[in-house]
């Protein structure tokens, strides 16, 4: 930024036009650029504070310390068939169009092969496909299964219930400072959604390209944890290109989100859950397994 | 002046304003639990009451062919609490949720006056609530099982982004007849099992079918007359005709992309080389020369090159070559002997033989060598070949204590290994494209 325009008018920019110099000039150009240099860098500061925060500063409080252990725990071990609680479900219904009526399709008939029918052996009666048992959505299966359901509600109780300091808590040997919202605590947040979501993830991995199959949500929850809203973000992947890989991994992981929820957690704390964004699916782990 | 530090406070305050707006949970999914889709799929509705039974034979088969693909799970439909009565209205989604089903199939079949079949069917995306594919198709009452393959190929494309493999057929070997007489027919059935008829009588031997890109033909090697030769069958004609007339044996045929040439192994000398015959003009082009053993070609699915299995080094290995015989380079060295290389029809992988001690086991491996991992692991399992979409595989497998040989199937990631059901035993299964 250049300090004063006298100086630099007439001979550096020959075809600008030299402005006069009043008695304002200098001093408002002075003033004016510490002014501005000032607020510059304090709106710097303010903004962009996060851009000291290291990396590793997941913001995981003594008495949260446990939790943040046994989600990741929980996430790493092979995951247990979900069971979900549709009766729960209160998902907004769109309103709907009637149909479109269906896309015409004239099939051709199977080329009726005349063929040298030596010895037509019978068809074998095919198997009926073997009727389902009965859906039981809430009745866990696994002791696997209720031993995580059981350390979850522990969790749960343990996030809703009051902060409580325990009493061997001390002081960690550094400031660590959050992310996320503000001064608040968001990682172990982040830790128990994805939880809970991951359970009700199944990805296409067939596809060749594992990129193809990443993509971003932004998710609105509901103070009861049920989904407000629910969007694929544009700059997702692929979504854009068309690709029937990423349009199948978009609809798997939305299927995953409706189908968990409700989300259990703490009410208190709604405001920094409120928006999920980015709500990130990757697979390319899941795939090398 | 003024202007200027209201413009500047103007400035700071979006700045900080900026701030609380970012403040939004971020969170990473990595961990997934894969798990057959949850779909329900009720009986096809009649159009008029004497379509009852085809509505329920369709639905069936759709329901089996999803099962059969492992991504599906459909749900008993004496669970449904919903009764469909009309495919032109928007169902209850709630009420499929509370079954837990994720997609929904409701379809029509109605007989015309021209004695041909209309069905109709629409998938939905139950959580979504809204619906993801409505389809018509006309055929011939006696196709209605073709257009159930049909209907399962379009649900499977638009749920998991690929291609189905429903409407396909299989040609193979059946065998039958103690082990000393086998008796080896060539047949063909639909990738269901279903349909199954022979093309040969039994009367001689045959071996290694290989369907070629329009599945109306099929190359294999056969002894009729003592004498073990490539032939062509025409499925439509049964016409059927020896390939090139030479004084040695040809064997381990497998058509081009393009279906106008036939790439295979010709035998002089006790020493065997690949060959390219060009069906167009039955010339023939050699491609391999060194003494070991070279045969198994097999073309990748741009047709520019074409991996086979040679023992020049000293042991059965996987080679790849140019479609002109050019810049031959080993690119199996994960142990074993290795052969029988097919490539993937979506070009990522090859598929494999290991045999390793006395196990047979079936592998897959980048075109360069790499990623080679083995997905199934049975006693004397070999011979793979590819559903058209890439995804699948099948093999022939034989179990010990148990006579005769089997044809199973398994997905490329090594889940879903089930036994394909043959009349009687068999052998040698080749997977046709879609059909068109």
């Amino acid at each position: 930024m250049s300090s004063n325009p006298s100086q630099t008018s007439a001979r550096a920019v020959p075809w600008r036009r030299a402005e006069p110099t009043t008695a304002h000039g200098p001093r408002f150009g002075i003033v004016g650029s510490l002014v501005f240099h000032a607020l510059v860098v304090a709106a710097a500061l303010f903004s962009f504070r996060n851009f000291h925060t290291p990396q590793e500063t997941h913001m995981v409080p003594v008495d949260l310390v446990t939790l943040a252990d046994t989600t990741n725990v929980a996430a790493q071990a092979p995951p247990a068939p979900p069971k979900p609680e549709p009766e729960k479900i209160d998902i907004p219904t769109p309103q709907l169009e009637p149909p479109p009526e269906p896309q015409l399709a004239e099939v051709a008939p199977a080329p009726d092969a005349k063929m040298p029918e030596f010895d037509v052996a019978k068809e074998k009666p095919k198997p009926e496909p073997k009727p389902e048992p009965k859906p039981e959505p809430e009745k866990p299966k696994l002791t696997r299964k209720q031993q995580q359901q059981q350390d979850f509600a522990a969790l749960l109780n343990k996030l809703t219930a009051q902060p409580k300091r325990p009493a061997n808590a001390k002081a960690g040997p550094r400031v660590i400072q959050g992310i996320g919202a503000g001064t608040a605590m968001t990682a172990d947040l982040a830790d128990v959604l994805q939880s809970q979501i991951y359970r009700c993830w199944s990805p296409p991995v067939g596809a060749p390209d594992a990129d193809d199959l990443i993509v971003d949500y932004d998710l609105r929850l509901n103070p009861d944890g049920s989904v407000a809203s629910l969007a694929l973000l544009p700059g997702s992947a692929r979504a854009a290109s068309g690709n029937s890989y990423t349009r199948a991994a978009a609809e798997a992981a939305s299927r995953a989100v409706y189908q968990c929820a409700p989300y259990r957690l703490p009410a208190d704390r709604y405001s920094l859950w409120r928006d999920v964004n980015p709500l990130h699916f990757d697979p390319r782990q899941l795939m090398q397994q | 002046m003024k202007k200027f530090l209201v413009l500047c406070a103007i400035l700071l305050l979006g700045f900080s304003a900026a701030g609380p707006a970012r403040a939004a949970l971020s969170v990473d999914v990595t961990q997934g639990n894969p798990q057959p889709l949850p779909i329900a799929i009720p009986d096809f509705l009649p159009g008029t009451p004497a379509d009852a039974q085809v509505g329920t034979n369709i639905a069936s088969v759709v329901r089996a062919d999803l099962e059969r693909s492992g991504l599906f799970k459909p749900l008993d439909p004496r669970g449904f609490v919903e009764h469909i009565t009309n495919i032109n209205t928007v169902p209850n989604f709630q009420s499929w949720r509370t079954i837990t089903a994720q997609g929904l199939v409701t379809g029509q079949v109605t007989m015309q006056p021209d004695g041909r079949l209309r069905v109709d069917f629409r998938l939905w995306d139950v959580y979504g609530a809204s619906q993801m594919l409505g389809l018509q198709y006309f055929t011939q009452a006696e196709n209605w099982r073709r257009v159930a393959h049909m209907v399962s190929d379009a649900i499977y494309e638009r749920i998991t982004g690929e291609k189905g493999y429903f409407d396909t057929r299989i040609v193979f070997v059946a065998e039958s007849g103690p082990a000393l007489k086998r008796v080896k027919r060539l047949a063909i059935m639909d990738e269901d099992g279903a349909n199954p008829i022979f093309l040969t009588n039994g009367s001689y031997m045959v071996l290694t079918p290989r369907f070629n890109p329009t599945a109306q033909m099929i190359a294999y090697m056969s002894y009729i007359g003592g004498k073990p030769r490539v032939y062509l069958f025409d499925i439509e004609t049964g016409r059927q005709e020896r390939l090139g007339d030479f004084p040695n044996m040809t064997f381990s045929p497998r058509f081009s992309p393009d279906g106008n040439r036939v790439a295979l192994s010709l035998e002089t000398n006790g020493n065997s080389d690949v060959y390219i015959m060009d069906l167009r003009n039955r010339a023939m082009q050699r491609l391999t020369t060194d003494p070991g053993i070279d045969t198994a070609p097999s073309f990748s699915p741009d047709g520019r090159q074409i991996a086979f299995e040679s023992d020049r080094g000293g042991s059965q290995q996987i080679y790849v070559m140019n479609v002109d015989g050019s810049n031959q380079h080993r690119i199996s060295f994960g142990g074993g002997n290795n052969g029988t290389p097919v490539w993937s029809p979506r070009g990522d992988l090859l598929a494999f033989t290991k045999q390793h001690g006395n196990n047979f086991d079936i592998g897959v491996m980048r075109p360069d060598g790499s990623g080679e991992r083995m997905i199934t692991s049975g006693y004397h399992d070999e011979g793979p070949t590819w559903a058209p979409n890439g995804r699948v595989l099948m093999f022939t497998r034989e179990m010990p204590g148990q006579r005769g040989s089997q044809i199973w199937s398994v997905d490329v990631t090594g889940r879903n290994e089930r036994r394909v059901l043959t009349p009687g035993n068999a052998s040698d299964p080749a997977w046709s494209p879609l059909i068109q």
